[in-house]
């Protein structure tokens, strides 16, 4: 009976790896082909083999020494780094700012207010895009990096949910405690709130930085005169693709795809920390 | 349970909302457009008395020198061409600013490509270049949207009689003129290896799939594309067209005897040798070497003529046999225009600019730099232009070719008879039904 048992948690693990294994696989094929794709000496797109015929560091030197009209990678992540920085920044604190007044604060209509923005919120942002669009033109803020951080980080508040949950679970004697010793509500906000929440924090930092990172649909409406140095990384890259240069950009293309990952994991590397820092359990006593 | 119901109507509610927000949407773009319409008409009006009023006195002085005696400010123009127009575009600019040394210039170069010019223009037609170059197939859509102004008068030569008939005739709607002519050269024709076949082996696609097999190699053409597989129908005498309210088809695929051509284009990929194939594969294998023949247009000169180096040869699309009559292969002909945006501030300038594009030098200097065919008669007649490999089997072709005017609908029935032809009609479904339904899809009303 107990060898029987064996067996079968035996058959049952080999099972559940083969399949997580099948996962992997397609999950990371495609990611590998582009990672591979951006060695290779062709520069068109090579259906026939997976792995290039001729490996070559020359697609990376291009996205970097030699802009021409179609490649200008460094301009183009300046622009979309500046963009991106930015927006992280008005987004965060705007994400904080109402997850704390949500969550701690006590006022007349606070339950109607919260379920009317978090209903609003559900509405895909895509939906009011030519209305923006229009609106923005009038301030003559389209084709404007302006423009875009206003568009980016406007609506960045209504995304409080997950951020107000975390702060309803720091308990409110905390809060209390501070209120009774005379801190004011800004100074319970930056001095005991924030530092408890720096899980959360570095959860907004990244959503708000990732959003504006990899955009392309609001980008490509609103930079649309056609002048490649105002464009974003995605614009740029995904002007590569155009019939007549994916046969000789497609390898670039590639290589931009691999390096436009690298601040992603580099702001995650630094971020991740905070997750396993901020417990904040220990934090009331008795 | 009820959760999970409630949980399936919240996400039906909100799939139904995306999907309505769609439709708004679209709705605004559509009442954008006609709004942007009835502006143009509008401002166009002024623009259009301007343009009377230079004329008027064009008897007494040059109409070049009233612009730019009636020129004060800075001119500020946006010009777009595509990617790989851009050095040659630059180069032209700043000849054209030379040109005339007595007006500052503030003169904007954007990429856009020439295939998908008509939908970020008319996104929104105010926000667009003063100067753009788009390709033909999309001029009724602009001329309706008000994104294109006639070209009424002309400063430096005349648009309409230096340019061949049908790139004019292209450029022109309702008998006015809207653009002008660039290239003439965005259709089709056939490229091959001379190693391979002899002259005459080109002359019919079945011996050209004899020869083929013989040697192990493959002929390549996109059969899953309308814009090639139209060369089969219209070739055998079926006709596709466009009616005259701009956006619905007239097409007679389903005519009796139609169905001999469907057979014809599964009897012929049967073999394996004629292959159906995207253009970015076709790029890989001629280079490669397995393709030794494909349909494909100028842009793919360059590729061929690496791979096959002086055994590259291009000549018009063969004959193809279907039920026992030889049929030449017919094509769609294209060609790039220019045109020039009514909302313009400068809306002189931006004409004269245009002209200076489309010019006989500048398109002798396109020819040369970029091997694309001109519209220009002159500069086509020019002994290089007619050295072109690619060019000449054009010109060889344009007999047998047709201007591509054909609404939005064509496309998707078409690339799927081409798919289910091209793999030998998989599921057996009768011919004449195939026929219909896709004549049907092609037919339909746009709503």
């Amino acid at each position: 009976m107990n060898n029987f048992s064996r067996v079968k948690k035996k058959v049952n693990s080999v099972l559940r790896h083969v399949f997580l294994l099948l996962l992997v696989v397609i999950w990371l094929v495609p990611i590998l082909w582009l990672f591979v794709t951006s060695f290779s000496g062709y520069k068109g797109i090579n259906t026939s083999h997976f792995f290039p015929e001729t490996w070559t560091l020359d697609n990376y030197a291009q996205l970097f020494f030699r802009s021409d009209s179609i490649v200008q990678y460094n301009r183009w992540f300046m622009n979309t780094l500046v963009i991106a920085i930015f927006t992280c920044i008005i987004s965060t604190i705007l994400v904080l700012m109402v997850s704390f007044t949500m969550s701690k604060l006590r006022f007349p209509g606070r339950k109607q207010l919260m379920s009317f923005s978090i209903i609003l919120n559900m509405f895909p942002g895509v939906l009011s895009m030519i209305a923006v669009y229009f609106t923005l033109k009038t301030f003559g803020l389209t084709n404007s990096h302006v423009g875009m951080i206003i568009v980016y980080s406007a609506g960045a508040g209504l995304g409080f949910l997950i951020c107000k949950g975390f702060m309803d679970t720091i308990s409110v004697s905390l809060s209390e405690a501070a209120r009774l010793e005379g801190a004011s509500e800004a100074k319970i906000f930056w001095k005991i709130i924030i530092p408890l929440s720096k899980p959360i924090i570095v959860y907004t930092v990244i959503n708000a930085f990732l959003m504006p990172w990899g955009d392309f649909v609001f980008a490509k409406l609103m930079l649309n005169s056609g002048v490649a140095t105002d464009w974003t990384v995605a614009i740029g890259l995904f002007n590569m693709l155009g019939k007549s240069m994916i046969n000789k950009y497609f390898s670039v293309f590639c290589a931009g795809g691999v390096i436009i990952s690298i601040p992603i994991s580099i702001l995650f590397v630094i971020m991740q920390k905070f997750y396993v820092e901020g417990i904040t359990g220990g934090s009331v006593k008795g | 349970m009820k959760k999970k119901v409630l949980a399936t109507l919240l996400a039906t509610a909100m799939v139904a909302g995306s999907l309505a927000g769609c439709g708004s949407s679209s709705d605004t773009t559509a009442t954008e457009d006609t709004a942007a319409t009835e502006e143009t008409t509008e401002e166009a009006a002024p623009a259009e008395e301007a343009e009377a009023s230079t004329e008027e006195s064009a008897d007494a002085a040059d109409p070049v020198a009233n612009l730019i005696a009636a020129t004060t400010d800075t001119v500020t123009l946006t010009v777009w061409a595509s990617e790989e127009d851009q050095d040659l575009t630059t180069q032209l600019l700043e000849e054209f600013k030379a040109a005339y040394p007595d007006v500052t210039f503030d003169i904007t170069l954007g990429a856009e490509s020439e295939s998908t010019a008509k939908d970020t223009i008319l996104t929104d037609v105010e926000a667009a270049a003063d100067v753009y170059a788009f390709a033909d197939d999309q001029i009724n859509e602009l001329v309706q949207a008000g994104a294109l102004q006639e070209v009424a008068a002309t400063y430096t030569y005349d648009v309409a009689t230096e340019n061949a008939a049908g790139s004019v005739e292209a450029a022109s709607v309702d008998g006015k003129l809207y653009a002008y002519p660039m290239t003439a050269d965005n259709g089709y024709f056939m490229f091959y290896d001379s190693s391979v076949f002899t002259e005459d082996d080109v002359q019919s696609l079945e011996k050209m799939i004899e020869v083929a097999e013989a040697a192990g190699k493959k002929i390549a053409m996109d059969i899953s594309n309308g814009w090639y597989l139209y060369a089969f129908f219209q070739g055998a005498g079926y006709g596709l067209s466009l009616n005259d309210d701009g956006v619905t088809n007239t097409c007679t695929w389903n005519a009796a005897g139609a169905t001999d051509v469907a057979q014809a284009i599964i009897d012929l990929t049967a073999s394996g040798v004629l292959v159906d194939m995207s253009d970015e594969d076709m790029a890989t294998q001629i280079a490669e070497g397995t393709v030794v023949a494909c349909v494909n247009g100028t842009w793919r000169a360059e590729t061929a003529e690496t791979a096959w180096g002086e055994n590259y040869a291009a000549t018009k699309l063969p004959t193809f046999n279907a039920g026992g009559t030889d049929y030449q292969m017919s094509s769609y002909s294209g060609y790039k225009l220019i045109g020039v945006n009514p909302h313009s501030a400068n809306i002189g300038w931006a004409m004269l600019l245009a002209e200076y594009l489309t010019n006989e030098a500048s398109q002798t200097v396109r020819f040369e730099a970029r091997g694309l065919g001109p519209a220009n008669t002159a500069a086509a007649a020019s002994e290089a232009v007619q050295a072109n490999p690619a060019i000449s089997a054009l010109a060889a072709q344009a007999a047998y070719a047709t201007p591509q005017r054909v609404g939005g609908n064509f496309w998707s029935p078409a690339e799927t008879l081409g798919q289910i032809l091209a793999s030998g009609n998989p599921d057996g479904t009768d011919l004449q039904t195939l026929l219909d339904t896709t004549v049907e899809g092609i037919t339909a009303p746009v709503e």
